[in-house]
């Protein structure tokens, strides 16, 4: 998505219409060119589905802003949302959301440890209250008065309430504070839930995933900071320009699905050729997300495009719904080619389920008399 | 003699803290704390041992 800076599709000197054409004396000074920034809008315009006369809007949000506040909180996390966030393209977009953002508190980046550390949160909130963006990376334990978590001292729910309670709008980053993630997973020991369970009430949106891409991240900043408000989303809370459509129907290699061409084992001929993944457990066909558009790794692949099907990752409670992720997915809801989350949340699953699973089933008997079958099958003989 | 207590401690992946004793400008004894607890072990059991990996590498 990224691709050389070189190659860049925008003209060197793109001045795009209503954009007034000022010094990109910002960027510059942080070592991003204007060709790099204009990209960078470019891109998150894209993401978030907009139609590109939106790229100027963007980029003169982008130039304006003023700076504000952003906290990150982690609670039961591993820091891979933070890792995922960091590690992210160029121009970085780590570089530049950070640089649009006041981060002022993150334990993982930030240099002030102990009193000095809660000193920087403790004065966000209160001057900066209703004013700035809160980041949550983690679950929060709820069991035993919430004692499986605690820094400074105080309780994830008691600091997640305050902080999140304050701020003009909350994002959570990855599975954990969605709903709780691998830590809330059977037999959940610490009582964890998300923050849209543990505080209520809030203005908050889910970026689930495990991590969630940074490209979705900064995007949804991106809006906050152009439009004010926040990106429009599901039941779920998830924003729609990334979690609007199906794995399974941006997949490319639904073709394979459809055309009945399965890989059967690891490594097999079909492995090789990059065929579907549905019958080696792939989540692809109940998962919302938008892997196969944007990809990771700077845009160079994603987990189906190198070879491992889908976890599911940014539904809720995959840790228990989706495994073992090995085993094919027994009833997949979905006859059409486009469906969205509510959609199937409402479907009654029947016969169309019936019939989607049994596609793998009948596409074995039909590939027998496929040349390539054949052949493995005359292998399978001879060993 | 002074007890001084860090936490968190920044700059790491993962909740910590810090207490120590302090006698004469020295740490005389110190203690560390993982302020967080999640119960990995407890939620991969039971679990299809081809799925481990994908809970582990999320410690």
């Amino acid at each position: 998505m990224w691709g050389d800076l070189n190659g860049s599709i925008i003209p060197r000197h793109a001045k795009p219409k209503g954009w007034d054409g000022r010094a990109p004396t910002r960027w510059a000074e942080r070592g991003v060119s204007r060709r790099s920034f204009l990209r960078f809008c470019a891109v998150m315009t894209a993401t978030l589905a907009l139609p590109d006369r939106y790229m100027p809007k963007v980029a003169a949000a982008l130039e304006r802003v003023k700076r504000p506040a952003l906290v990150w909180l982690e609670f039961q996390d591993c820091a891979g949302c933070t890792e995922s966030f960091l590690r992210a393209s160029r121009p970085s977009v780590g570089d530049i959301a950070l640089d649009i953002l006041s981060v002022n508190y993150h334990e993982t980046l930030m240099a002030p440890s102990g009193k000095a550390a809660e000193k920087s949160l403790m004065d966000t909130v209160r001057q900066e209250k209703g004013k700035y963006l809160a980041i949550v990376e983690g679950s929060i334990p709820t069991k035993d008065g919430g004692i499986y978590c605690t820094i400074g001292g105080r309780t994830a729910l008691d600091i997640a309430t305050e902080v999140c309670g304050n701020a003009a709008a909350t994002i959570t980053v990855g599975a954990c504070a969605f709903y709780g993630g691998w830590p809330a997973a059977r037999p959940n020991p610490t009582g964890a839930v998300g923050v849209q369970e543990a505080v209520p009430g809030i203005t908050l949106i889910n970026l689930p995933g495990c991590p969630p891409n940074a490209v979705n991240i900064t995007a949804t900043i991106v809006h906050f900071l152009t439009f004010g408000a926040l990106p429009a989303t599901d039941q779920q809370g998830r924003p729609l320009f990334a979690y609007g459509s199906r794995i399974h129907d941006t997949c490319e290699r639904r073709a394979h699905f459809d055309a009945g061409q399965f890989v059967e084992e690891w490594g097999d001929e079909a492995h090789r050729k990059g065929w579907c993944l549905y019958k080696l457990g792939c989540k692809g066909p109940e998962t919302f997300h938008n892997c196969p558009v944007v990809r990771w790794n700077d845009g160079t692949s994603w987990p189906v495009g190198g070879g491992h099907g889908c976890i599911g990752c940014a539904e809720r409670h995959f840790w228990d719904e989706m495994t073992p992720f090995y085993r094919r997915l027994p009833t997949v809801p979905g006859a059409g080619v486009q469906t969205t989350a509510d959609k199937i949340g409402a479907w009654v699953v029947g016969g169309t389920a019936v019939a989607f699973a049994t596609h793998g089933l009948i596409s074995t008997i039909r590939a027998k008399v496929r040349p390539l079958d054949k052949e493995l099958e005359t292998k399978e003989e001879a060993r | 003699m002074p007890k001084i207590a860090i936490d968190p401690i920044t700059r790491i992946e993962g909740h910590l803290r810090i207490e120590a004793q302090v006698d004469g400008g020295r740490v005389a004894e110190a203690w560390s704390s993982s302020t967080m607890f999640r119960g990995m072990e407890l939620v991969l059991k039971g679990r299809d041992p081809r799925d481990a990996w994908l809970f582990a590498q999320r410690i």
